[in-house]
């Protein structure tokens, strides 16, 4: 993937292209809002990741607009270390797709951008869900693994299905504690891994391959793959 | 000069003396006029009765005994006192001591005023012209020079009224000035004292109920308010200062004995990611005290819409329900549907949440926590969280809502001791309270919410609209599971985490 990063501060911006690269994506970058524009208005990107405050008093919100009014629909995460919930709302408001307060875990970054990426392929109107041998019927709401029949809670549909759109990426905690519970804070305890631990006890008898993996010091990803 | 020019008594005075000196020519116009025309009505009058007098002599004695009548008196009187002339009726002069008929004097009865020359001067003079039986014309006058003292002396009359104003009202001006500044500098004072830092100066206040003293008292409560703020901020610093000092205490003693020790690589990557989760302790730390911020602001009421908390308080059970299940918890909720509210859902839910968080963290297993949402009276709705935990002593229990307070059982336990500061936090945004009682055994928090308003135009805010990535949800509507409205966790043994 080919990915922007409009990060002012010379550390993270090291820190999260390194890690990019690592990952597999071939990652540009701009130290100010100026530049920023120019390669994102110029180039053809899979998502761009803005910081919010740039030198020269340039307000990454303001580069968004300016691109979504252009008609730039490259998806866009963005990065910030004003966490208020409006903060937020405006953020999202002027054009970006996800935002990500600072400071955060590499995990959760890269989870995000994944996600993003991916979001303009999958289509919306899927009426069925397939991972491995796992179905999902969105429907009729029915699971099945193989032949046997998966008795699901609705916070447990949720949870596989958000899972489950999102196979062969990883997803954060706080991912699916605001896309499954729309529960925008942390809270505190370890409950989304119960959940996680009770819907893996229910998708993977003991005979059964395992789908739904453990990302250390990111998140869960479910994928059919070994 | 120029401060005693530019401060607002002297300002007050100026304009008292302008208004003053308006008023007066306002006052000063109509009895101007009233005056000229009761003079002048009064100078005609006499005149009139004079001729009068005269024609009477005129109509007993005739023409040679009027004529004699005005000789005696023309030699009498002083000359100017009273112009008199006696025509015969070709106006040929017969007595008086105006030497010809004046020109320009109508031919008929009336009064007149018209130039005229006395005794080689010019003057202007007032006539009463009466026109005797026999065609015989009648001439009575007078000078108008005589009166002109009078128009001088009313306007030296009027200039000494308004210097006498204007001393007036530079003397008020100076002693409301001096009194108004004298107390003005005494809140000064006390200003600058309490600007320089010492918040315990208050105003002066004295008795009456002047707008000086009610704006002292005014400033007076808005201080202790400040200073109630100041203190409160300091001993949320100092317990911040506590608490972090711990983690980040950890983490320094960690990196330092890495770095004197130089451990083999797998010690060294456990011992850093264990720095990463100190790390992440100080940020959650600073996290909720962020958001502990923004809801004391208020700034979120703006952001209030209509939520049905019942449907708040079942999804935050669900949430809780299959961790509290793992430690052997049962969970129980009962709730009137709906009970709205005007709110905040994001910080409401968290409140929720934190209630029976903070529950799940005190009850040992085979307890049991109940989850209620009750309309109570006029609007409120309460939604209560009571566990069969040990409780909080009574002389903890406000303690507990102040920031960084934990029991001292509760050390060791997760958690950075900001939770039910932060339901107080946001029952208080949402015009409501938290209370804590004796569940007889436990804790029975119950957090009110009042009946609020919701803005116009917040009508489209559906459930807060922060939502990070607009991902494609299951429809709400899945979640009218039956039974739910009592739903009592089993006691299940759950997998191991993280396999």
């Amino acid at each position: 993937m080919k990915i922007l990063l409009v990060e002012d501060n010379e550390r993270v911006r090291r820190f999260v292209l390194k890690g990019l690269q690592e990952a597999g994506h071939i990652a540009d970058h701009a130290d100010n809002g100026r530049d920023g524009m120019f390669l994102a208005a110029s180039e053809r990107y899979d998502v761009i990741i803005m910081d919010r405050m740039l030198p020269g008093n340039v307000d990454g919100l303001a580069i968004i607009e300016a691109l979504r009014t252009s008609g730039n629909r490259t998806p866009i995460l963005i990065l910030s270390a004003l966490s208020d919930v409006d903060e937020r709302i405006r953020g999202l408001k002027s054009g970006g797709d996800d935002y990500l307060t600072k400071p955060f875990a590499f995990g959760e970054l890269l989870a995000r951008v994944d996600v993003l990426a991916r979001r303009l392929q999958g289509s919306n109107t899927q009426t069925t869900l397939e991972v491995g041998d796992l179905h999902m019927d969105l429907l009729s709401r029915k699971a099945t693994r193989g032949a046997r029949a998966i008795q699901l809670q609705p916070q447990e549909f949720k949870l596989l299905e958000y899972l489950m759109r999102h196979a062969g990426q990883v997803v954060t905690r706080t991912m699916l504690l605001e896309n499954v519970w729309d529960y925008h804070f942390d809270p505190q305890t370890n409950v989304v891994d119960v959940h996680i631990s009770k819907l893996r006890q229910k998708i993977e008898s003991d005979s059964e391959r395992p789908l739904l993996r453990t990302v250390r010091n990111a998140g869960y990803m479910l994928s059919a793959d070994e | 000069m120029n401060r005693v020019l530019r401060s607002s008594a002297f300002t007050l005075a100026t304009g008292y003396v302008a208004f003053g000196f308006a008023a007066l020519i306002l006052f000063a116009a109509p009895l101007w006029y009233a005056w000229q025309v009761t003079i002048q009505d009064g100078r005609t009058e006499l005149l009139r009765t004079d001729a009068a007098r005269l024609a009477e002599v005129f109509r007993q004695e005739g023409a040679s005994g009027l004529t004699a009548f005005i000789k005696t008196r023309v030699g009498m009187q002083i000359a100017g006192e009273r112009i008199l002339l006696l025509t015969d009726p070709s106006l040929h002069p017969l007595a008086g001591n105006l030497p010809r008929w004046p020109q320009g004097m109508p031919a008929a009865s009336g009064t007149y005023s018209l130039p005229v020359n006395l005794g080689g001067k010019p003057a202007y003079a007032m006539f009463a012209h009466s026109v005797l039986p026999g065609g015989y014309h009648l001439l009575v006058g007078r000078d108008q020079a005589l009166f002109q003292s009078l128009t001088p002396r009313f306007w030296y009359g009027l200039a000494a009224a308004v210097v006498v104003l204007l001393a007036a009202g530079a003397l008020g001006g100076l002693m409301i000035r001096r009194a108004v500044l004298q107390r003005v500098h005494g809140l000064r004072h006390t200003v600058q004292a309490i600007v320089e830092g010492d918040l315990s100066h208050r105003l002066a206040v004295q008795h009456g109920p002047d707008e000086l003293n009610t704006l002292s008292v005014t400033i007076n409560g808005m201080l202790d308010q400040i200073e109630q703020l100041v203190h409160g901020v300091r001993d949320v610093s100092n317990a911040i200062a506590h608490d972090l000092r711990t983690p980040l205490a950890e983490l320094r003693s960690r990196l330092e004995e890495l770095s004197l020790t130089r451990p083999g690589t797998e010690e060294t990557f456990a011992e850093v990611e264990a720095a990463v989760a100190d790390v992440d302790r100080v940020i959650r730390i600073f996290n909720a005290l962020l958001r502990l911020a923004e809801i004391d602001t208020g700034m979120r009421r703006s952001g209030f819409v209509q939520v049905n908390a019942s449907e708040l308080a079942k999804q935050a059970v669900d949430f809780y329900q299959p961790a509290a299940e793992l430690k052997g918890i049962a969970v129980t909720f009962r709730a009137h549907e709906p009970s709205m509210v005007a709110g905040d859902p994001v910080l409401l839910a968290q409140a929720i949440g934190n209630l029976i968080d903070n529950a799940l963290k005190y009850t040992s297993g085979g307890g049991v926590i109940a989850v209620q949402v009750q309309n109570r009276g006029g609007g409120t709705v309460e939604i209560t969280v009571a566990d069969d935990g040990p409780g909080i002593p009574d002389a903890e229990k406000s303690k507990v809502l102040t920031r960084f307070y934990r029991g001292d059982s509760s050390r060791g336990t997760p958690g950075v001791g900001l939770g039910l500061t932060l339901v107080a936090a946001v029952a208080k945004v949402h015009g409501g309270q938290v209370e804590l009682k004796d569940n007889h055994p436990g804790l029975r928090a119950q957090m009110l919410i009042a009946p609020g308003v919701v803005l116009k135009g917040n009508a489209l805010g559906g459930s807060g609209a922060p939502h990070a990535a607009p991902e494609v949800r299951a429809a709400p509507a899945a979640d009218t599971r039956p039974g739910t409205a009592q739903s009592t966790g089993a006691l299940a043994p759950a997998r191991a985490l993280n396999r």
